[in-house]
């Protein structure tokens, strides 16, 4: 018998008669963990995180919350008796109540001693020029943070955000993502978070789930998820590598026809002479002006802090590189870029 | 499917209104007297050519006067234009029957036209060259002014939201505004037209007042004579069913209309302002001409015959029990407003919880009541409840139930209940759809319960509509003739049913005092409305 915060035990979630994620089943051990699901648009995030709230019932499996069964193919708790909280991607703000009363209806089931101050998270959340405007005279990214700071406030056992920032301008993005961490866990609040940025789910998730093609595929560290990603599908998702054809050699290295033989860790082991595919990184490959390994430029994203090269190998392969934008100089299209060898990958992940 | 209380609360709500719809169906099967031989043969065929004549000369003249005041008002900017646009809809206070009352008092012989020309030009014999608006010609004219206020306020709508880029597409093309109006605004404002004009036709088919006082014999009239003076409640409702398969076809219209209408609403971003054309002094003269004269025929030459005899037969005024009457009204309008209110809210918000498909059928089902006249209405719950105190009351030896339903304020509130649900149920309904379900899924969310989200979030959200939906059942209620007069208690009379009473005595003058308070209570109703009616 397991004693964990949060449980979803083999749940299929639908919604309206359709089936969207099947079979779910996934933990949250301790309270104040943060999960964040990663999925494209459209794939039942949402649902979950409504069936979770009690919006939506299930037909099968069980969800519990501290211990209790909320959801199961014969219990439903009612949505106002789960102490849940869900602030949803739309504006869902009382329309007839300005945005201070709306954040203080949050609080109106916390008892004083636990409340938490919601003029504090007013002044976190920036909304203090806002409080005496109604939702319809608010932009809406300031919709989603009153939204955010009603949820807040209600102090509730878990708390689902929905694309929380989704709509908050990149500028005051990561500020918030900062303090929102830091209020969470300061506050021990439980959170589910819903998102399709990856690079804000790697940061806010305690741990990180990926849902594709109407399942769960990876329940992890974000470390993990992103080093070791389970399947191909995870891989594409992530869209931050490729997949090249190798074969095993040994217990710590790999041949390739373009890249040579590479080294490393075998996040799972593989015999000796398997045929496989290698993902490759865009931070796996160092460049090296001096090395006789030269592939041939294609493409050049500046990212600011760095540059993304696009080369191709002789057998007409993609591959991404990371280079550090302060690097000495570049390289144009069609020019060659050389490869540091011998090619060493810490987690070697094949297919 | 969890049939939980307000599941229930819904279904009853719908269900209690499709009962007289149901009704009328299931009676058409039954037999009758042989009245309806007689009357197959003989009368059928006349009640159905006159009403379809009635139909057409109000379609054709409530189109002409709708459209050319929303064109005029929409279009143009002469002195005046910002009275007229919300003083033509004044006319909505004036009953088709209360504008043929004056319309005979004016014209008649020794009428009004004849005193005001004896005065003018002395005596004479002015009645031969007095035309005469009676019969067929008199009753188009009355349904028309009366009603012509729904092709205004559509259309007129329609115009409004007509994009400036439309019309000015129109110039770039080297249209003239001949050629602009009939290529471009009128038929982009067809789905408008069209709805205004079919609710138009129901009202004139479901017209008893007007029709009644003229000698007009409709299927309306043949359902009421059929009843009363035959005794023939079977016959009646047979006729309801040729006049509600007629109606039926006409609300599915409409109602087709009203949803392509809905692709003029205003875009995201609201709408470019439209820029009226300034006109110049002979054309503003014969835009305001023509405004005026429609507002003068349609609202104030009523008032003005009322008042006059109201002024030269003070004694009808002084005879008359005012308050009694005002009461009575006020009191039929404050429990039919306080009903239709509850119930539509109960029924919206089932609706909004169960999320039915079943339910949400039934309701559709029952919201064609509105379509339904009066006279039918009232046929079809008497039958109703007769058959049910046969069936089964008096199977189970109690007490007839026919006293509480039948001649009683309750009774009658039943059936106006019935009559305007659908007017309550798509106000609330209107107001429902700007809440987005996520607002009652915080609330949840948030501790508060589903009696504590629809009282402390929906209605005072809602309070806006609960109020014009009031007030639109006021009017109606005001107006309201043929239920009234079926169902009231005895000695129980309202404004409409004494002006009735007066004029079907050819007791004109007096029925002017009771048919002013009328329009002056409806007028004033409708001025504090007018900014939700003409809503940009």
């Amino acid at each position: 018998m397991t004693n964990n915060y949060f449980e979803i035990d083999n749940v299929s979630f639908a919604a309206g008669g359709n089936n969207k994620v099947n079979n779910v089943s996934l933990s949250i051990e301790n309270e104040g963990d943060i999960v964040c699901l990663l999925g494209p648009s459209g794939i039942g995030k949402t649902t979950i995180l409504r069936t979770i709230a009690g919006l939506e019932k299930i037909k099968q499996g069980t969800i519990k919350l501290r211990g209790k069964t909320i959801s199961s193919s014969n219990t439903h708790v009612e949505p106002e008796n789960r102490n849940v909280a869900l602030s949803f991607q739309e504006n869902s703000l009382f329309p007839h109540y300005n945005i201070e009363k709306n954040i203080n209806l949050g609080s109106e089931r916390v008892k004083d001693d636990k409340k938490i101050l919601s003029k504090d998270i007013i002044n976190f959340l920036n909304l203090n020029k806002i409080l005496n405007k109604f939702p319809h005279e608010i932009s809406a990214g300031e919709a989603q943070r009153a939204s955010l700071a009603r949820s807040l406030v209600s102090q509730p056992d878990l708390l689902m955000l929905d694309e929380p920032l989704s709509n908050v301008d990149q500028s005051f993005k990561e500020e918030i993502q900062v303090e929102l961490k830091q209020i969470l866990t300061n506050s021990k609040i439980t959170t589910i978070i819903v998102t399709h940025d990856s690079y804000e789910a790697f940061y806010l998730g305690t741990k990180c789930g990926i849902i594709l093609d109407g399942q769960l595929k990876q329940y992890d560290d974000p470390y993990n998820v992103y080093h070791l990603p389970n399947s191909v599908e995870v891989v594409n998702f992530l869209n931050r590598g490729i997949l090249i054809p190798a074969e095993v050699t040994s217990p710590k290295s790999l041949e390739n026809e373009d890249l040579g033989t590479i080294t490393g860790n075998f996040a799972r082991p593989f015999p000796i002479g398997s045929k496989v595919k290698l993902l490759i990184q865009p931070e796996d490959l160092e460049h090296d002006d001096s090395s006789n390994l030269k592939l041939e430029v294609v493409d050049r994203k500046f990212r600011g802090s760095n540059f993304i090269y696009t080369l191709k190998t002789i057998s007409n392969k993609l591959i991404p590189v990371f280079v550090h934008s302060h690097h000495i100089h570049q390289h144009e299209v069609d020019e060659k870029f050389g490869i540091k060898r011998p090619i060493h990958i810490d987690h070697i992940v094949c297919f | 499917m969890k049939f939980n209380s307000w599941y229930l609360s819904s279904f009853f709500v719908s269900f209690i209104v499709a009962i007289p719809i149901l009704t009328v169906f299931t009676s058409f099967f039954q037999e009758t007297t042989n009245y309806f031989d007689i009357l197959k043969n003989t009368f059928l065929l006349e009640y159905i050519y006159n009403s379809l004549v009635l139909l057409f000369g109000v379609l054709i003249l409530t189109f002409i006067l709708g459209v050319g005041c929303a064109y005029i008002v929409s279009f143009y900017d002469f002195p005046g234009v910002k009275f007229f646009k919300w003083a033509l809809i004044l006319s909505f206070a004036v009953p088709a029957y209360i504008y043929a009352y004056s319309l005979t008092a004016f014209f008649e012989n020794f009428g009004t036209l004849y005193s005001i020309l004896k005065s003018l030009l002395g005596p004479g014999e002015y009645n031969k060259s007095i035309p005469k608006f009676d019969g067929m010609l008199g009753a188009i004219l009355s349904i028309s002014f009366s009603l012509f206020g729904y092709v205004y306020v559509l259309t007129r709508a329609s115009f409004h939201y007509q994009s400036q880029n439309l019309i000015e597409l129109g110039q770039n093309l080297g249209f003239s505004k001949y050629k602009s109006f009939f290529t471009i605004i009128l038929p982009s404002a067809r789905p408008a037209i069209v709805a205004g004009l079919a609710l138009v036709a129901m009202e004139t088919l479901s017209d008893f007042g007007a029709v009644s006082f003229f000698g007009i014999a409709t299927l309306t009239t043949g359902i009421y004579d059929s009843w009363i003076s035959f005794d023939d409640l079977a016959f009646a409702n047979q006729l309801s069913f040729f006049l509600l398969l007629f109606i039926l076809g006409l609300f599915f219209i409409e109602n087709i209309s009203r949803k392509r209408a809905q692709y003029h609403s205003p875009v995201k971003g609201g709408i470019k302002e439209k820029k009226k054309v300034k006109l110049n002094f002979s054309k503003a003269i014969l835009s305001f001409g023509f405004c005026f004269l429609v507002f003068f025929i349609s609202f104030l030459f009523p008032v003005l015959q009322m008042l006059y005899w109201t002024i030269i037969f003070p004694k009808n005024l002084f005879d008359l029990n005012t308050l009694q009457l005002f009461g009575n009204t006020i009191y039929l309008v404050f429990l039919s407003s306080i009903v239709l209110v509850i119930f539509s809210f109960i029924s919206n918000y089932g609706n909004r919880v169960t999320k039915s498909k079943f339910l949400n059928y039934l309701t559709t089902f029952s919201i064609t009541g509105y379509a339904i006249p009066g006279v039918i209405l009232a046929v079809a719950f008497i039958t109703f409840i007769a058959w049910f105190d046969d069936t089964f009351v008096k199977a189970f030896e109690f007490n007839s139930i026919k006293k509480i339903f039948i001649g009683s304020v309750f009774g009658l509130v039943i059936v106006y209940f019935i009559r305007f649900y659908s007017l309550a149920y798509n106000g609330l309904k209107t107001g429902y759809e700007r809440i987005n379900r996520s607002i009652d899924e915080s609330s949840y969310l948030l501790g508060y319960s589903k009696i504590k989200t629809f009282l402390g979030i929906h209605v005072p959200y809602l309070k806006n509509s609960i109020f014009l939906i009031g007030i639109l059942i006021t009017i109606e209620v005001i107006k309201e003739l043929p239920i009234t007069l079926i169902l009231r208690p005895f000695n129980f009379e309202t404004f409409a049913t004494t002006a009735y009473i007066f004029a079907s005595q050819d007791l004109l003058e007096a029925a002017a005092v009771p048919s002013l308070f009328l329009i002056l209570i409806a007028s004033t109703f409708i001025l504090i409305t007018s900014k939700f009616i003409l809503k940009d």
